[in-house]
């Protein structure tokens, strides 16, 4: 089985030219920012500010201003001329971010921390600290050496950036077993709407773990320390395929009931697999309705058997088929199809809304078929997949804008979320609120709770500086954005 | 990707580009793989950035003055497409943008002496070869050039070998196998003579007819990429015109970025009445390794002579034959079927060396860095001998590791299999 060779992460920070922008800046923040930190670090022609306003789900505002931080003290510059300017402050990642917390709601200022690339490995005590901007597959390569891993594994690892992975709480196939970014985050610095830097570890109030997920709407994370473990000694892996996606949840539901705690449990449905299939060729089953993808690992070879045994036979017991992955080679393409799905389906339509939604692994079967249903429905392509072993599923409603109305996919997407509330479910997972499921929040939180979290966003950021317009459906948040 | 590209009015290349926009996800898997970014680290300079750069222009959002300096920066090296889950042709929209755009361009004149100059001389071997005579010897004066005078001076050999005939026909040796035709390519005949003159060895040896067809020219890549697409259709028409793909098992190419431009013909000519002509043709382009990885499969690839010491060879990728072909096990799997060679992977393989066709001229700094980082990453692996499929690289490889104190020979991968062969290695 072929697939592509592995990407080395690239470390920025060569002697090479950075940019600059040439000529004068075209409004007073952009020349503020030039004249405290010189040009290198602030981009401000159009060409450059205009690729600043987009993730990868979502175009927003064209920044004012956009600044390329290289440490802490450049974050703390930045976000006071943002202040004394009376503008927002968007912090951004690798801008891979699915539900549109780096695309700006307002134009204002965004600082990118790609720069700031600064990364230790401590073995001894099985940490690392990175700054913001560290490409988060560059932590597992960095700690391999010395016998360690990190095992959050966001789909994008290779891409995403631990500021970013810390703003959604980003977690992956793994996190069934070994927990998601904010699982392995032992403390963190930050600085926060003033410009006041603070170095969190754990202890007494949960104050690192407010921040973490909070889409950098409460403080910019510049640097944090993470948690490393050992790698398990052994993995295995298997495929199995489903006539149908409802069986394939049983499956799941079941073989979590005989006690199994498989490391990863990915499944993905007819569509997804085709897609990849298109893309890849990997020999994956066509005609299944949905596939099922488990590791099973420790460091104990016959636990590890007897995992992959219990999970093998109660995919059979749902009426599956069950393969063995033979070799590694074999084991990495099946999972290089599942990291793949996301963007794949790019083929299907230009565009998709992507919805996020956990719920209770008992109601896996009935939620995935009554998803299923709706999409055929609706007449749009509906696709699944997601982390199945947490609950957490990805139902994407894909479309084309020049063909498919945005009121019909916004309904289906709402009638999705609904779907999770109503079996006891929540809105994210893992990829955030962002934009894009902010306005099913009023039904998702219950007022106490969302007035709860704004008087949290409040206490830290009264001006409502911070990435407005995201997370809460407050409007009166934006409106504080322009005192 | 949601756009307003006018189509229409921008007639077959038009769709060519409004194709690849809707393709991109915006997704940003491409970001790591490209060299640029790497670099630079902001996202203008990045894949996913350049399509929107793209878009904005081709949308009339932005001024192409704004855009051109990052997409100036862009090799070509199709990393990014490699990388790309969503199959976005970057390579094809690139291209067709530059041809779009170059009529727009405001150049200074200088800037546009340079490139028709470049035009003119790599595409013609003779030319060539006397402009690289007089090159060699203005090499001393190299220190007091300006970077973008230096840059060109500073590839060239210590000395220009002399030009070799190209028989117009190679007959094979032993029993015949198979006929295929031969592009001699451009500057590399005037360059390095013995890359041409391994490949017939080793193809007769294997039994293969090799014919260079008459007419035949440049393939036509640089000129496409540089934007000059008037020159570049007149070129591949030619080539069109002296290849007929029925004669021959296959149409066979050296240089990587040759062998790509031939594989790109019905793109170039997507939309226009020669398409399927073109189409017909590229179904028969093959990089010399792939044609002779065939072989190898077919067990018919004649034994090499084992080597008279283990040798551990560095296969350095080319961009134009990884990711723009997709050609990386062929060269691989011929260099360890010569008894005593190992083949040892390089760090950070993937990234581009920074040659690029005519990039060294262009954006000497940034080219300039990524050959200092390749020949780091290669000598990081004490080969005995570099191996690679295509002269831009073999050159910016060459001169960045001499320049690092190296004396570890650079080899075409076919030289390595010619040398194999006569028992040299
Ligand atoms: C194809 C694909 C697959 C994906 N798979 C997964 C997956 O399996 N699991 C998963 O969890 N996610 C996944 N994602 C979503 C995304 O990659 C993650 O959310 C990731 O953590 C975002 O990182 P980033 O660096 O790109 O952040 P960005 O998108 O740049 O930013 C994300 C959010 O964090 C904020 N932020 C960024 N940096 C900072 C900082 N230093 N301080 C404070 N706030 C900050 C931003 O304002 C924004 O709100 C996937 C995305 C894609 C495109
Ligand atoms: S990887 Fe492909 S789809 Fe994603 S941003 Fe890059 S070009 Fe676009
Ligand atoms: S072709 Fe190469 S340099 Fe250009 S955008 Fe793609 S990866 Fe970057």
């Amino acid at each position: 089985m072929s697939f592509s060779p592995r990407k080395t992460a690239l470390t920025p920070g060569s002697g090479a030219p950075k940019p600059r922008s040439k000529g004068t800046p075209d409004n007073p923040l952009a020349a503020e920012l030039t004249r405290s930190l010189g040009p290198r670090k602030v981009l401000s022609n159009p060409s450059e500010r205009r690729n600043y306003r987009y993730d990868a789900i979502q175009f927003g505002a064209t920044p004012l201003a956009v600044v390329l931080p290289e440490n802490t003290a450049d974050v703390v510059t930045a976000v006071r001329a943002a202040r004394a300017a009376g503008v927002p402050v968007v912090g951004r990642g690798a801008a891979s971010g699915l539900s549109g917390g780096a695309a700006p709601a307002l134009p204002g200022l965004v600082l990118s921390f790609t720069r700031m690339t600064r990364l230790e490995v401590f073995p001894q005590r099985r940490e690392a600290r990175a700054q913001a901007g560290v490409v988060t597959l560059s932590v597992t390569e960095a700690a391999r050496p010395h016998g360690l891993i990190y095992p959050p594994d966001p789909a994008s690892f290779r891409t995403s950036t631990i500021g970013g992975n810390l703003g959604e709480n980003a977690g992956g196939p793994l996190c069934f077993k070994y927990g998601v970014t904010g699982d392995y985050v032992k403390g963190l610095q930050f600085v926060d709407a003033d410009g006041d830097v603070y170095e969190l570890t754990r202890d007494a109030y949960d104050l690192a773990g407010l921040l973490i997920g909070s889409e950098g709407t409460l403080g910019l994370i510049t640097e944090a320390t993470l948690r490393l473990t050992p790698p398990p000694k052994y993995t295995r892996t298997l495929l199995a395929s489903f006539a149908e996606v409802g069986e394939c949840a049983e499956a799941v539901s079941r073989a979590i009931a005989t006690g199994a705690v498989p490391a990863k449990l990915e499944f993905m449905d007819a569509a997804c697999t085709n897609a990849v299939e298109d893309y890849l060729a990997l020999g994956l089953p066509r005609d299944a309705g949905a596939v099922l993808l488990v590791d099973t690992d420790g460091d104990d070879l016959e636990t590890v058997e007897e995992e992959r045994a219990l999970v093998e036979a109660a995919c059979r017991e749902a009426g599956g088929t069950v393969r063995r992955a033979a070799t590694d080679a074999e084991a990495a393409a099946l999972w290089q199809a599942r990291r793949s799905v996301s963007p794949a389906l790019g083929r299907i339509r230009p565009q998709r809304m992507n919805e996020d939604i956990v719920v209770p692994r008992s109601a896996l079967p009935e939620v995935v078929r009554e998803i299923r249903a709706l999409g055929d429905a609706s007449g749009l392509p509906v696709v699944q997949f997601g982390h199945i072993g947490d609950g957490n599923l990805h139902p994407n409603i894909l479309f084309d804008p020049r063909r498919e109305s945005s009121e019909a996919v916004h309904d289906l997407a709402h009638r999705i979320a609904l779907v999770a509330i109503r079996h006891g479910g929540v809105l994210s997972g893992e990829h955030g609120i962002g934009t894009m499921k902010r306005p099913f929040m009023r039904e998702a939180v219950d007022p106490v709770t969302l007035a709860a979290l704004w008087d949290v966003k409040r206490a830290l950021d009264p001006a409502g500086r911070l990435n407005p317009g995201k997370i809460l459906p407050d409007e009166d948040v934006e409106a504080h954005a322009h005192p | 990707m949601n756009h307003d590209i006018p189509v229409p009015a921008l007639g077959p290349q038009g769709e060519v580009m409004a194709h690849a926009v809707d393709a991109c996800v915006h997704c940003g898997f491409c970001l790591p793989a490209c060299p640029t970014y790497a670099l630079l680290g902001d996202e203008m300079d990045s894949p996913r950035g350049r399509i929107v750069l793209m878009k904005e222009v081709l949308e009339g959002a932005l001024p192409l003055a704004d855009a051109a300096p990052h997409l100036d920066r862009c090799l070509g090296c199709q990393a990014c497409v490699t990388a790309c889950p969503s199959g976005v042709p970057y390579g094809e929209l690139i291209t067709s943008f530059r041809g779009w755009s170059e009529a727009q361009r405001e150049r200074s004149p200088l800037d546009r002496a340079k490139r028709a100059g470049i035009l003119k001389i790599l595409p013609a071997p003779k030319v060539f070869s006397v402009a690289a005579r007089v090159g060699q010897y203005a090499k001393p004066l190299a220190p007091l050039l300006p970077t973008a005078l230096r840059a060109p001076l500073d590839l060239l050999p210590e000395r220009v070998p002399a030009m070799q005939p190209q028989p117009p026909v190679t007959l094979a040796r032993g029993r015949r196998r198979g006929r295929v035709a031969f592009l001699a390519g451009c500057a590399q005949q005037a360059l390095t003579p013995n890359f041409n003159a391994a490949t017939l060895r080793v193809l007769a040896r294997n039994g293969i007819e090799v014919v260079l067809p008459e007419g035949q020219g440049c393939c036509g890549a640089a000129a496409l990429h540089t934007g000059a697409r008037e020159e570049a259709l007149r070129l591949v028409r030619q080539n069109l015109a002296a290849f007929d793909p029925e004669q021959y098992d296959a149409i066979l190419s050296n240089a990587a970025g040759c062998g790509a431009g031939l594989k790109e013909y019905p793109v170039v000519l997507h939309g226009l009445p020669d398409e399927e002509q073109a189409r017909a043709f590229a179904a028969k382009v093959q990089d010399i390794s792939e044609f002779l990885a065939g072989l190898l499969h077919a067990g018919e690839l004649e034994p090499f002579l084992p080597t008279s010491r283990p040798l551990s060879v560095a296969y350095h990728d080319a961009c134009h034959l990884a990711h723009a072909q997709g050609v990386r096990a062929a060269p691989r799997e011929l260099l360890r079927a010569i008894p005593g060679v190992t083949v040892v992977e390089v760090p950070e393989g993937d990234l581009c060396c920074g040659s690029a066709g005519t990039y060294n001229l262009e954006q000497p700094e940034l080219a300039n860095e990524l050959g200092v980082r390749k020949a780091r990453n290669i000598l990081s692996t004490t080969p005995d001998l570099i191996a690679s499929g295509n002269i831009g690289c073999h050159t910016q490889i060459g001169s960045h590791t001499r320049r690092q104190g190296s004396r570890v020979p650079v080899l075409h991968t076919v030289e390595v299999l010619d040398l194999a062969y006569r028992g040299e290695l």
